[in-house]
């Protein structure tokens, strides 16, 4: 079998900036959810613009745009406060292989709730790139989003201003079973039901 | 419950029965969407964020009111579930259902507070909404007559249902670029139209008596009307769900999303070519074949016995009375000749039961009506009933010395007009009376071609003419792969309709050629009849239309037509 032409490693030749597909405005949330508990959030996520430069960045605890990541890494690694990575829509998580042992954090920013790609983004970086770290879900993610979002590899989430949390936590109670397997490591249903018969 | 208990319950059925996970799973999400339809009518969730999650339960905004679209999973329904459906249409809507091309059914007029009870109605007997609409992976649909088709290799229904148990609330692949639909087929003839799905499925042996799958990508119909390609010339199938899986990756990360037009997978096929594609797809699959989702004989095993064959009796074929009959009654003859096809076992036949009534929507069945099969089919066929994606339905296990009183019985509720496979069998879609797309009307359209082609005698001797209608580019009524295509477009505030010709849904997939200039509305049922004279002119030996057109081209048919501006 011939190595994937087209798309694979369409990499890092030419690194598309600020595309539609990226959040075009900083994100910042007072709560998120984490481990499926409310908590306190201090993360500032910086969107993406052609000309986002490290003096751009805000003090305390921040995520930042991949390309920023990929050019000043040490710089961003010597700051004080968390740095976490974002990994847009319309990137690759197999294009930073080499990067995720030095990331704690990685953002997946959704533009819009029906672009499902960063689903595949995230259930890659748990089953594929074994990923440990959060998975944090911003943007366009409210309540009915939470539960596929988690089996695909989340673990956390911001949700747009006047959410009510405390109720996007029945989000993870809904469903008391599934048929497949995802990044949750779920049993496929017929391995299942081959101890039952 | 012991062990007997549980296969002599289990074995009822002639199709899948649910167990407990199967059971959680529909009656969590009739729950969950209760509550998301009581926090929209508390103001809590707007009808723009409703608007999608309420797809994928089936429910879409049309012109006048909500429409409820129903899964009938590879079309396979009991009589049990029949009633249910007759039920719901008398309770919470009009009295009527709409059987669709994809072997659903669809409710007009449903108010949206009611739909949580109605789904909730619906998973008592073991049916659900999901995944009936939305950019997500819709009803697997197969062969009506899958496991008594004469001309059958492998029975489709074991793996149709794996797949939909799979696909269902995937959560990887729920926002889809566009909708996602798999079709199977285990028959020589393909009714199934597989080539014209996202994903086709032909269960196949290979040389050393493997059982899989030659799979193809990339069909459909549409504003982009593509025949699939093969993509896996055989697929062991224990590999089958991890190989859909990577080609819905692929999809879901690589389909393109700026432009809903485009966003089907043949059109990222096409794009790609289909070498490219396939090279990604298997570069994908790697990661992954041969863990949790590699299914084991155990399980093919285990699902082929929820399909059992059922207790036929030993009979010999052909009925004395049935022949005589035949000979006596020329609307029974033409019935059994037109609505009844051979069966696998000696002493039974298959009957089509046609929803193409003169003068009723093609597809559309009362509850009366709905009630009626029921019983029928739990009188004399085991308690099922099919759906075809041609909008008719099948009792599928008739013995021969029942179909005089299985005729006369579907006669008392007009379900016996002898009539499939013609001119009048068309496929149509709901539109400009329901759908919110439509460019132009399809129903009344129908009308117009049934009320010109009323003399039976006539029909015969056309025979087999598949004549699909639809109502804008969506082609929603297939209108690219009918023997005859009719498309609906609006021109200036008026319907016209194009006309196509030597479209084949089947083996020889083809799309219709265009024959000419939109034609004004009234004049549509002519235009249909001068293509049915110039047939009959040319034809040779028993040449059915499509064979004729693909012998003598389009000029003839188009000089006919168009003759009288020249």
């Amino acid at each position: 079998m011939s190595t994937t032409k087209t798309i694979a490693n369409r990499a890092i030749k030419a690194r598309a900036k600020a595309t539609p597909d990226r959040i075009q405005n900083d994100i910042v949330s007072a709560k998120a959810i984490v481990d499926q508990e409310i908590v306190n959030n201090a993360i500032h996520h910086v969107a993406e613009t052609e000309e986002l430069s490290l003096a751009d960045l805000p003090v305390g605890d921040i995520s930042v745009p991949m390309n920023l990541w990929l050019d000043h890494k040490s710089e961003l690694q010597a700051r004080d406060g968390l740095v976490a990575v974002q990994i847009a829509a319309d990137e690759f998580p197999e294009d930073f292989v080499e990067q995720y042992a030095e990331i704690s954090h990685i953002v997946l920013p959704m533009v819009a709730h029906i672009d499902g790609r960063s689903y595949s983004h995230a259930y890659k970086l748990r089953t594929r790139f074994n990923f440990k770290g959060e998975i944090r879900a911003i943007g366009d993610v409210k309540y009915d989003q939470l539960s596929f979002l988690t089996r695909s590899g989340c673990n956390a989430f911001e949700l747009p201003e006047g959410e009510n949390l405390d109720v996007a936590l029945n989000a993870f109670s809904e469903m008391s079973d599934v048929y497949q397997p995802s990044a949750d490591g779920a049993p496929l249903i017929f391995s299942r039901r081959r101890t039952v018969h | 419950m012991g062990l007997s208990d549980y296969l002599s319950n289990l074995w009822d059925f002639t199709m899948y029965k649910y167990d407990a996970v199967d059971k959680a799973i529909v009656s969590d999400r009739v729950e969950q969407f209760r509550g998301q339809v009581s926090r929209h009518l508390a103001g809590d969730l707007s009808a723009a964020d409703l608007a999608p999650l309420r797809l994928r339960n089936g429910l879409y905004m049309q012109i006048h009111a909500h429409m409820l679209r129903v899964s009938i999973p590879y079309g396979l329904v009991s009589s049990e579930q029949m009633r249910a459906l007759a039920q719901v249409s008398r309770q919470y809507d009009k009295g009527y259902g709409h059987f669709t091309t994809r072997q659903n059914i669809q409710f007009n007029w449903p108010e949206l507070a009611d739909v949580p009870d109605i789904l909730k109605d619906l998973s008592n007997v073991e049916m659900h909404a999901i995944q009936t609409s939305g950019n997500c992976i819709r009803n697997i649909s197969s062969d009506q007559y899958a496991g008594v088709a004469t001309d059958e290799i492998i029975d489709p229904r074991p793996y149709c249902e794996i797949i939909r148990q799979w696909s269902t609330l995937h959560p990887e692949f729920y926002w889809l670029p566009r909708k996602f639909k798999i079709a199977v087929t285990g028959a020589t003839e393909d009714r199934a139209a597989v080539k014209f799905h996202d994903i086709g499925l032909e269960v196949v042996h290979n040389d050393s008596n493997q059982v899989g799958f030659r799979v193809y990508v990339g069909g459909g119909l549409g504003r982009t009307p593509v025949i699939g390609k093969v993509i896996k010339e055989f697929l062991p199938r224990e590999d089958i769900l991890s190989y859909c899986e990577a080609i819905l990756r692929v999809y879901n990360l690589h389909g393109r999303r700026d432009n809903k037009y485009k966003a089907r997978i043949k059109i990222l096929v096409n794009a790609m070519g289909i070498d490219d594609f396939r090279d990604e797809v298997d570069a994908e699959w790697q990661h992954f074949k041969d863990g949790e989702l590699k299914l084991h004989d155990i399980d093919f095993e285990t699902m082929q016995a929820f399909f059992p064959k059922p207790a036929y009796e030993q009979l010999a074929s052909g009925d004395d009375r049935v022949n005589k009959w035949r000979s006596l009654d020329s609307r029974f003859k033409a019935w059994y000749d037109n609505n009844t096809v051979d069966h696998v076992e000696p002493g039974y036949r298959i009957v089509n039961v046609s929803l193409k009534e003169h003068g009723v929507a093609p597809g559309d069945a009362t509850d009366e009506q709905m009630d009626a099969i029921a019983d029928i089919a739990e009188k004399y066929s085991f308690g099922e009933i099919r759906v075809t994606h041609e909008q008719n339905l099948v009792l599928a296990d008739i013995r021969e010395q029942d179909l005089l009183e299985v005729w006369k019985e579907l006669d008392q509720v007009r379900l016996a007009t002898p009539n499939i496979g013609s001119v009048n069998d068309m496929i149509c879609c709901p539109g400009l009376d329901f759908c919110s797309l439509a460019n132009a009307s399809s129903i009344s359209v129908a009308k117009q071609i049934n009320e010109k082609f009323d003399d039976f005698e006539e029909l015969y001797d056309i025979g087999e003419v598949k004549l699909k209608m639809s109502g804008c580019m969506n082609a929603c009524g297939h209108h690219h792969v009918g023997h005859i295509g009719i498309l609906g477009v609006d021109k200036k505030g008026e319907e016209w309709y194009q006309l196509t010709v030597g479209g084949d849904a089947s083996n020889e997939a083809a799309l219709g050629t265009h024959l000419g200039k939109a034609i004004a509305k009234d004049k549509v049922g002519d235009a249909i009849g001068d293509i049915l004279e110039v047939y009959k002119d040319l034809r040779s030996d028993d040449e059915r239309l499509l064979d004729t057109f693909r012998r003598v081209g389009i000029d003839p048919f188009k000089e006919k037509v168009y003759a009288e501006e020249a």
